[in-house]
């Protein structure tokens, strides 16, 4: 369960302020499938951000299974990305020096890659339909192959969160389709938390849980999230 | 992440390659020049210990061309127990070969005993004579102009044994040529002391130095001490610091030698008095009498301009038995007429020389490393800028402050061991190149504690120069990264 409380963010650039979050308060059940929605601007990545701890709140409370990530060392918030989280971003943020292989593989470097974990890789390279394309590097990949790989870095931990900030934002609707495939089939088949930003809303279904922000606020602040439906 | 890291370097080869250039630059430029006081240790070390008995010279006399003594004293060393053999020697700098002006590398006439030289029992000279390249001084020279070359020498004036060396004026026929490799011995023209004495006009009661060998199972220090208890009290002038010798201006009338001369007493004036000159009353004249009143102080410019004059200590060294100049209790506080040096104490001389040395080595060096630092920081800064977005998401991914820290520093001292290795490689390759196109000149030495050294401190430098540039990205949140990206 991830509780989310008042939080508040505001970006400081310069002399100007701006307020991306005003205070947002919700409650995502483990396991959702949730999409956060809103127009550009309205804070719906700083949102996915803040959950993921790649940045700091500047107020409220964020509580993921009953940890206050504020009260995080920075050693188990670089723990947290790295066994709990997996991240997909919509520029792929893939390391253009390293081959498929190696970016799935990035968060291990540190640790040393084992040959179980090489493995694993390669199976979940292949899980995404690209086990003929271990050796290239992103260069040499389509956007949709790029996103599995991504996908894949994600989703070789088997975390308990996937945070997903436009994965189809630069692909085709076909290749959208099939990212969103991937992102289903690891919600049923592990029931992991899928949390992602869009604006397109066409891979919204039935059950999902939809967050609509707009100037950094949810949009209907009585209920603070509801089902679709 | 080593390989990680090598990867990322090779995204960028041409500023990888730039920076590591700067770096192997400075690594040479290192090399070369502590090789230069490398060199120059290896050259004394080797040198001395190829001369393993002890000479003596007048003190302060920084070689024995600079050095007069009496002749006599030969004969009162050769009494002291331990001595095995005593043999005199007279140096002179050679100004003149084969019409040839010298200047460097300089080249010196070596009159030597030949007959007491020839019963040592480790002679550089004559042990080194190059095998059917004639053979070294024998009885028969003694009085003539004979002479024994280095190959360089040789080689140099395109001369052989049976030709014909005309030195400083004389003609000196070619009886052997021999090759100790060293570069300071190599320099030498040996002939007849007394007829050397004679060319030269050098005083005949007076040499350089004496050679001194001990005798089997004698330990050179101690013979040392003995030499010098035997001398210790005798009234002498130490020897005052004089340029003029060095220039092989001969000719006391020499219009620059006596402005020379001139400059010499002003700049003697100044240094503080000896005792001796506070004691006028010890001092003798060239006669051997008590004048009383300003002493006759002979000085090098008096032995280089005329080598007629006789200096006072040789006097007092002739005129006065040991046993009297040991006498008196003051005496033991006065100056010892004669330093007796052995190859440590040469070694050590030198050493404080190369000390000096490495020091101004050391600023030039931290010159050209100051400048490869701040390539390095330059270029990792770059690259750092460059790949902000990159550090975003490898801290997205659950990397440490610490693991990107690492990877950029890996990255910098990978380019900081590779400029050390390339750098060392050829710095070394750099001494031997001019080792061999100046080999009677340089003597360069790249050892391998130098090479280790230029590695470990290029990849320290690397590593250094990548710090920055690694804290600065350590310290964005991932997000803060990606943005900024």
């Amino acid at each position: 369960m991830i509780h989310i409380r008042k939080v508040t963010k505001i970006h400081r650039r310069s002399q100007t302020e701006v307020h991306a979050l005003r205070g947002v308060t919700c409650d995502i059940p483990k396991g959702a499938f949730t999409f956060v929605v809103g127009p550009s601007g309205s804070g719906k990545s700083t949102l996915l951000h803040l959950i993921g701890a790649l940045d700091e709140p500047t107020g409220g409370e964020i509580t993921i299974d009953g940890r206050r990530l504020a009260e995080l060392t920075v050693k188990q918030r670089d723990e947290y990305r790295r066994d709990q989280v997996g991240f997909v971003f919509q520029s792929f943020n893939l390391l253009k020096n390293l081959n498929a292989l190696d970016n799935v593989l990035v968060p291990y470097m540190p640790a040393g890659i084992t040959e179980e974990k090489r493995n694993q890789a390669v199976e979940m390279l292949k899980e995404v339909g690209l086990g003929d394309r271990l050796k290239h590097r992103p260069s040499q990949l389509s956007g949709g192959e790029q996103q599995r790989v991504a996908i894949g870095r994600a989703l070789l931990k088997r975390p308990m969160l996937v945070l997903a900030d436009e994965p189809t934002g630069e692909l085709d609707s076909g290749t959208g389709a099939e990212i969103y495939a991937y992102l289903r089939r690891l919600h049923q088949e592990h029931g992991t938390t899928v949390i992602v930003v869009t604006h397109d809303q066409q891979y919204i279904s039935d059950g999902d849980l939809v967050l609509k922000l707009r100037d950094g606020r949810f949009e209907n602040p009585a209920a603070e999230s509801k089902n679709k439906n | 992440m080593l390989k990680f890291a090598f990867r990322n370097l090779l995204s960028r080869p041409m500023r990888s390659l730039l920076s590591l250039l700067g770096l192997t630059v400075a690594i040479i430029g290192m090399v070369g020049l502590f090789s230069v006081a490398r060199g120059l240790d290896k050259m004394i070390s080797e040198t001395f210990n190829a001369i393993p008995g002890l000479i003596a010279m007048q003190p302060g006399a920084p070689v024995p061309l600079f050095s007069r003594l009496p002749t006599a004293w030969g004969d009162e060393i050769a009494d002291v127990s331990g001595v095995s053999t005593v043999n005199s020697e007279v140096w002179q700098r050679v100004n003149i070969i084969d019409d040839k002006l010298v200047v460097s590398p300089p080249r010196f006439l070596f009159g030597t005993d030949i007959t007491s030289r020839r019963t040592l029992k480790r002679a550089v000279y004559r042990d080194n004579i190059i095998p059917g390249r004639g053979r070294f001084l024998s009885e028969a020279d003694r009085g003539t102009l004979n002479v024994v070359v280095s190959r360089q020498i040789a080689e140099e004036f395109n001369k052989g044994v049976g030709n014909i060396l005309q030195v400083n004026g004389n003609d000196m026929p070619i009886v052997g040529i021999y090759h100790t490799g060293f570069l300071l011995l190599d320099v030498a023209i040996i002939c007849d002391l007394e007829r050397l004495r004679e060319i030269a006009r050098f005083d005949a009661d007076s040499v350089c130095a004496f050679y001194i060998e001990a005798d089997d199972g004698v330990d050179n220090n101690t013979l040392a001490d003995r030499i010098r208890t035997v001398f210790r009290g005798r009234d002498v002038q130490p020897r005052q610091t004089s340029l003029l010798p060095g220039l092989g201006l001969g000719g006391s009338g020499h219009p620059i030698i006596q402005l020379l001369r001139q400059l010499d007493g002003w700049l003697k004036s100044l240094s503080p008095p000896k005792p001796d000159a506070e004691t006028p009353q010890n001092s003798l004249s060239p006669t051997g009498e008590s004048s009383g009143e300003e002493p006759y102080l002979p000085t090098n410019l008096d032995a280089a301009a005329t080598q007629q004059e006789l200096p006072t200590e040789l006097e007092a060294g002739t005129s006065s038995a040991p046993t009297q100049q040991r006498a008196s209790a003051e005496s033991v506080d006065k100056p010892s007429p004669i330093e007796i040096r052995s190859a440590a104490d040469w070694a050590e001389r030198f050493e404080d020389f190369a000390g000096d040395l490495d020091i101004l080595l050391g600023v030039l060096t931290g010159i050209g490393v100051t400048v490869a630092v701040l390539s390095i920081v330059n270029t990792m800064l770059m690259s750092v800028t460059e790949r902000i977005i990159e550090f975003g998401i490898l801290k997205a991914n659950g990397w440490s402050k610490t693991d990107v820290m690492k990877l950029i520093t890996f990255e910098s001292a990978i380019i900081g061991f590779a400029g050390g290795v390339l750098g060392s490689l050829l710095g070394r390759f750099v001494a031997e190149a001019i080792n061999w196109y100046f080999p009677t000149r340089a003597s360069l030495y790249a050892s391998p504690g130098l090479l280790l050294f230029g590695v470990g401190f290029s990849t320290a430098l690397g590593i250094l120069g990548g710090l920055y540039p690694a804290v600065w990205a350590m310290r964005m949140m991932p997000m803060d990264a990606i943005r900024r990206g």
